[in-house]
């Protein structure tokens, strides 16, 4: 870790201000940012702590919804009842992040805006890996990489487990900056760079996260995550669903990927396939197989597609209460 | 530390800034052009906001109950401050990347990776590793010793600190809320049953007591 | 001579060790741990590159830097750097966040090389030859029999190609030590080590001084698994470090990507074996053709035929070099990988002949199967002894009533499925180990040995033995190891510990005890024969008299001190054992969840209960790693290791552990063996047994290590022909 300097406001607007010059970066838990730093993938020269900012912290729900400080720490979350009854693919999806130590750490919006965790990009051969022209990711072992929007040169998978059920259930991210406030769908947070002189985020230099609202609603949401341990891992395909029912059919949907994509990703074929349906094992199948219509696997992910669509098929399924796998 | 700048973040919108350290660019432009008087207005202007730290520090930290001081950087970890600095060493450091729970310290009731917290952040919070824990038969560390959760010991140390915590807040646990709990560590000797036998022996142990 | 007590009043039992309060309270100082008066840190500037030359190194704007106080280059101009991670220099600064910034000033100018990283890379036919001799070493095949003659005759042939990848040792406590020179006569090293007395030689060799004016303190140590046998260039740098800083202590432990890159690995192995039986299930032959990779350093050998009796049989393995870091033993060198390769075809070939998979294993055994019984030259029959345990497994594992024909498991989506696999190991005793045990006026009691404890319970087992002669606790011995000046002891490898360890323990004891009497007896006013040791009293014809701290203080002030040699008959070598597992595998997912899992092992005469079970219960977790998660994955195009963490290096953590059961087979015949190592043994038939549940479980072999989503999905795809 390269020395920095350090700064720890208890106000938005110090921090704002703390956070003008350039290679400025923001703290909050730390368990993304300090590791590239220790890596030396990222090393900014002034580091302003968010944490003192109680501010920042609160989680509050009213009948338009449940507004979550970005300071807010994935254990404060989970904590809370209104999130777990009315949100429960957002309650899932964070239950199921890294360890009880990082999701005591750990903020909403420290996740919202972690970086990449491609194995390229932390190894320093920068966001897209490309080296000499040609990207390392195709060539080499792409086993955790995307498998949707393959033809360009982003193959990284954006690493947020929140932002998924949080697009699915239409949240949106409000952030403030030199030039003022402005809210955003979550979705906005993160776009698909286009060449090695572009982030994945959409957030600019000097900006703060400062909180997420999700909207009240009656949607029945849930998610699903496939991976390899039980015990602390990365999702190998993640999906969640928001679906307002109209009486025993799905009236609209929709339906969110996650770790298939450089962004989380909408599925809006999947989200037809189901609409104007009845939820059973044959819907949720045909909106599995819909959902990786447009898959284009790399060399070593094609098991990741099958990984999509039965998690879009438990996620759909979990959201009627049937989690038939838990059955055997 | 596999070598050099291989490993710089490509995405940087301005040029460096060498030479500059200050708490107010502005401030530091102006003494840099020349224009004092404005210097000194900002820099009057700045001493509201908060310091910005930087180079040595000496700091005080409330390490079990004591008041520990020493030097550290900005940069330094929890961890290597404790360690490193002021000989506390039941917290190890093992992947030093917040994946393997070894380094565990409760940090104003919660425990957190101290490899992945600055100790800079952690002035005025109350820091507890388990060389504070009660050794006693009522104790967690106790009934690792007694059910043998532990072989080389050297995971142990966060084990103890996550299995404390997580008893403090749950008293009762279930088999699989001690999994849970215990999820963010891990033992290469391979000592999880007898881990999970303490977790669960110290529960009823804490209880009796 | 000394022999076994008939009926031990500790041996056997379950004694909590002697250092695991100190352990669970952070009160233990570990060789990391140690920071003593002035100490340096020493941060180690390792290669980026897989292959390259060191064109020139420049430390001039290093030496420069705050804090640094001395520079040791390890890969001066024009040496060769032979992997991601191999060693080129090490800084010495006041802190360890100054020795990392100086590491990043050393200036490199790198002739960077082709690689080859993978076994595949390696033995592509346009491969660079980037190793001396080769990349690709091809051994003879040794055969035995008519193996192609038996193969035709066979009336079943199952031929298969099964892989199982790199793994990495992954100890917690990364390797090195911290040292501080006396001028260049005298050494003292706090080292993380599983061997003091070799640091101690190493050391003394590269200050050229004897291995007495060295002291290597191992009070507690964090791992080795077979990696951390000497000091190694971090050590050697560190001493020489601290004598550039006037003998400053200078501290060097390796980051964790350099303890995956550098520090040891357990070489790959693929198998392409055929294999041949006859209907009634009595394997006739196999031809295995088989490699691997111990990266630049080889050994990745592995023995092949495994346990089972064939007449007609021929291996050939070619030893792959690859730009990565060498291999080192790791827990049971070479048998995790013949036992998942022999266990897989085996129960490939089971499957098709309809078989039960243990009534094949019963089948084949050897009819005789002879390994070291109790007294000199007496042997007993290995045979037997795994039936037994295959019986006594099935039964714990529920075999009888859970296990179905391979793909005949429901018709939900999560199958369940059973497998097993047996496995063996040497072990054995080295002759030239002491311990010394002193008796003091005051009661206390001290054994002495230059062994240590790398989590095995080699103190606990010394301190119950030599308890168990002299009638008190173990609690009651200071148990001191893990020094380099006391008497000869074992290095902690391939499960010789304690038998090399308990015989001169013993001897030891005894002799103590001897003395002890024939020094009390005119006290007491009786004969030494008449005396007996029991509860922390002296007795005198079978009544207590006196109290053991009275009695000693009656030696007046010459404490008793004997030392204790290795004694043939007290240990002894070869074990068996068999694993079951029982996995749920979803077939939607690929995602496999461990059950449950049954060990049963022999290990002759088993000292401590409970850190014997804690052994087998590690080595099962260990097996369970290496069957579902562990694989070093290299990238081909950069050379360097892209999971050098503990995060996509992948290791269980709680909710990954099943119920495990664990069975020691410890009949009569077994306890009069003698002494017996378990660390190795219980951790090579894990990866092999759930291999053999999944593919029970799912209807398909899944044929690559580990266990993964991937891995199954695409075996149950290229079952439907979708590969
Ligand atoms: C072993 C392991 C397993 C993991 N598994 C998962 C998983 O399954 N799913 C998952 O989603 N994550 C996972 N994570 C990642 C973890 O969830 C993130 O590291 C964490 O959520 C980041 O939050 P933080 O507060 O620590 O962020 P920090 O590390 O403090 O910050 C992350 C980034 O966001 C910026 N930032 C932080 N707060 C703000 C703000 N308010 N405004 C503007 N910028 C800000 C920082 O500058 C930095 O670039 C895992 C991590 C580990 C180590
Ligand atoms: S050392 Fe901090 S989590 Fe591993
Ligand atoms: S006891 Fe050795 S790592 Fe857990």
């Amino acid at each position: 870790m390269k020395a920095f300097d350090y700064a720890a406001p208890t106000s938005v607007a110090d921090a704002l201000k703390l956070m003008e010059p350039p290679h400025t970066a923001a703290l909050s838990g730390g368990t993304d940012l300090i590791n590239r730093m220790k890596d030396y993938v990222s090393s900014p020269e002034r580091v302003v702590y968010l944490k003192d900012i109680d501010a920042l912290e609160s989680i509050e729900s009213s009948s338009k919804g449940v507004s979550i400080g970005a300071g807010a720490t994935l254990a404060a979350l989970l904590e809370h009842g209104e999130i777990k009854k009315t949100y429960p693919s957002l309650w899932k999806a964070a239950y199921e992040v890294a360890t009880p130590q990082i999701r005591n750490m750990a903020t909403v919006g420290g996740n919202l805006l972690q970086r990449p965790r491609c194995w390229y990009y932390r190894a320093g051969n920068g966001l897209l890996a490309l080296k000499d022209g040609k990207s390392l990711v195709r060539e080499g072992d792409n086993r955790f990489h995307a498998i949707f929007m393959t033809d360009g040169d982003a193959l990284f998978v954006n690493p947020s487990s929140l932002a998924v059920p949080l697009i699915a259930l239409g949240a949106k991210a409000t952030i403030l900056g030199p030039k003022g406030e402005r809210t955003v769908p979550v979705a906005e947070l993160y776009r698909v760079p286009k060449g090695s002189q572009e982030r994945e985020l959409t957030v600019q230099h000097g900006e703060i996260l400062t909180k997420v609202v999700v909207p009240a609603t009656h949607a029945k949401n849930a998610s699903y995550e496939a991976r390899h341990k039980q015990a602390h891992d990365w999702p190998l395909a993640l999906a969640s669903v928001a679906l307002e029912m109209d009486g025993q059919k799905v009236g609209s949907a929709r339906v969110v990927l996650g770790a298939v994509a450089p962004v989380p990703l909408r599925s809006e074929a999947a989200e037809k396939a189901i609409e104007g349906k009845a939820l059973n094992h044959e819907s949720a199948t045909a909106a599995g197989d819909a959902a990786v219509k447009d898959a284009k696997p790399l060399s070593m992910n094609a098991y990741k597609v099958q990984l999509t669509k039965v998690a879009v098929k438990r996620a759909l399924l979990a959201a009627v209460g049937d989690r038939y796998w838990e059955e055997g | 530390m596999a070598a050099h700048d291989l490993k710089d973040d490509a995405v940087r919108g301005h040029s460096r800034r060498d030479f500059l350290r200050g708490s107010s660019v502005a401030a530091a432009t102006a003494v840099l052009t020349g224009q004092a008087t404005t210097a000194i207005e900002e820099a009057k202007a700045a001493e509201s906001e908060p310091k910005v730290l930087s180079g040595e520090l000496k700091i005080t930290l409330q390490v079990n109950g004591e008041s520990r001081s020493c030097t550290v950087e900005p940069r330094s970890t929890l961890l290597d401050t404790l360690r490193h600095r002021l000989d506390v060493t039941g917290p190890k450091r093992v992947c030093d990347r917040a994946s393997c729970g070894a380094c565990t310290t409760i940090v104003d009731g919660v425990p957190v990776y101290s490899c992945t917290t600055l100790a800079v952040a952690c002035q005025g919070k109350k820091i507890e590793t388990l060389e504070s824990f009660d050794t006693g038969p009522a104790g967690v560390p106790h009934a690792f010793h007694q059910h043998d959760g532990l072989m080389c010991g050297y995971c142990t140390p966060g084990f103890v600190t996550a299995c404390k915590a997580l008893l403090d807040k749950n008293p009762n646990p279930t088999l699989d809320e001690v999994r849970r709990g215990l999820d963010g560590n891990i033992c290469r000797c391979g000592t999880y049953i007898g881990v999970l036998e303490a977790a669960l022996a110290a529960a009823k142990a804490m209880k009796g007591a | 001579m000394a022999a076994w007590p008939k009926e031990p009043r500790l041996i056997g039992t379950k004694v909590p060790r002697l250092d695991g309060l100190a352990k669970a309270s952070g009160k233990a100082k570990y060789p990391s741990d140690v920071r003593p008066e002035g100490t340096l840190f020493g941060v180690v500037l390792y290669s980026p590159h897989a292959n390259a030359t060191v064109k020139s190194i420049d430390t001039a704007a290093a030496e420069k830097m705050p804090g640094v106080k001395g520079i040791v280059v390890i890969a001066g101009q024009g040496k060769k750097l032979r992997f991601q991670g191999d060693d080129i220099a090490i800084v010495a600064a006041e802190t360890e966040e100054q020795a990392r910034d100086a590491v990043r000033a050393i200036k490199v100018d790198y002739e960077v090389l082709p690689h080859c990283v993978t076994e595949s890379q390696s033995m592509d036919e346009k491969a660079p030859q980037v190793f001396d001799g080769g990349n690709v070493r091809k051994a003879r095949a040794i055969v035995k029999g008519k193996p192609e003659e038996a193969l035709e005759k066979a009336d079943v042939v199952v031929e298969g190609t099964y892989s199982l990848p790199v793994i990495t040792h992954v100890c917690l406590e990364p390797h090195g030590l911290t040292a501080q020179a006396e001028g260049s006569s005298k050494i003292t090293a706090w080292a993380s080590t599983q061997a003091v007395t070799v640091v101690a030689g190493e050391l003394a060799g590269s200050f050229n001084i004897s291995p007495a004016d060295v002291t290597v303190l191992t009070e507690v140590m964090g791992g080795g698994f077979g990696s951390k046998f000497g000091a190694d260039i971090w050590g050697r740098t560190a001493a020489e470090l601290s004598k550039k800083c006037g003998g400053r202590p200078v501290k060097v432990f390796l980051d964790r990507a350099q303890e995956h890159l550098a520090a040891g690995n357990r070489p790959s192995a693929t198998g392409h074996v055929k294999l041949g039986a006859s209907k009634d299930g009595k394997l006739v032959a196999m031809i295995a053709e088989t490699y691997g990779t111990g990266g630049v350093r080889g050994g990745s050998n592995f023995p092949l035929p495994y346990v089972y009796d064939l007449k007609n049989s021929s291996r050939a393995h070619a030893e792959v070099s690859v730009n990565a870091g060498g291999a080192r033993a790791m827990r049971a060198p070479g048998h995790p990988q013949g036992c998942a390769i022999m266990e897989a075809a085996l129960d490939d070939l089971a499957a098709k002949l309809g078989m039960d998979p243990v009534e094949i294993r019963v089948k084949n055994l050897a009819e005789v199967d002879n390994v070291r019984g109790g007294r000199q030259g007496e042997t007993i029959n290995r045979t037997p002894m795994y039936e037994a345990q295959l019986k006594l497994g099935a039964e714990l594992i529920g075999w009888r009533d859970k296990y179905k024909p391979r793909g005949e498991n429901g018709k939900g989506v999560v199958k369940r499925g059973l497998g097993v696999a047996l496995h063996q190991w040497g072990g054995g005793g080295a002759a030239d180990k002491q311990v010394s045990c002193t008796i003091n006026p005051d009661g206390s009691v001290e054994i002495k040995s230059a062994t240590q404890d790398i989590g095995t319970g080699a103190r606990t087992i010394l301190a119950m033995i030599t308890a168990e002669v002299l009638g008190l606790k173990p609690t009651d011995i200071k148990s001191n190891i893990g020094n380099s000046t006391f008497p000869p002891g074992q290095s902690s490898g391939g499960s010789t510990t304690t038998p090399s360890m308990s015989p001169p323990c013993l001897a030891a004891a005894t002799q103590a005890r001897a003395a002890f009497f024939n020094k009390i007896a005119p006290a007491l006013s009786t004969d030494a024969e008449t005396l007996s040791l029991k509860d922390g009293q002296v007795w005198v014809n079978g009544e207590p008299t006196m109290s053991w701290k009275d009695a000693c203080r009656k030696l007046g002030m010459a404490s008793i001190s004997e030392t204790g040699k290795f004694a043939d008959g007290l240990s002894s070598v070869g074990v068996g054992g068999c694993q079951f597992a029982e996995v749920e595998v979803d077939t939607e997912t690929g995602v496999v969840r461990v059950k449950k899992i049954v060990a049963i092992q022999d290990s002759g005469l088993i000292i401590d209960k409970l850190t014997w079970e804690s052994q087998v219960y590690g080595g099962v977790i260990g097996g369970l790693n290496y069957g579902l998660f562990e694989e070093r994955v290299m990238d081909p195009t950069t050379g360097v290791m892209l999971n050098p963490d503990m995060e996509l290096y992948k290791l269980a953590g709680a909710s990954d552990i099943p119920e495990i059961i664990v069975r020691a087979y410890e009949t009569e015949e077994m306890k009069n063996r003698g002494v017996i190592g378990v660390g190795e043994p219980p951790t090579i038939a894990t990866a092999a047994a759930i291999a053999n549940a999944v593919a029970n479980a799912i209807g398909v072999r899944v044929p690559d290590w580990p266990m993964s989503p991937r891995n199954v999905l695409n075996a149950l795809a290229s079952k439907e022909g979708k590969a």
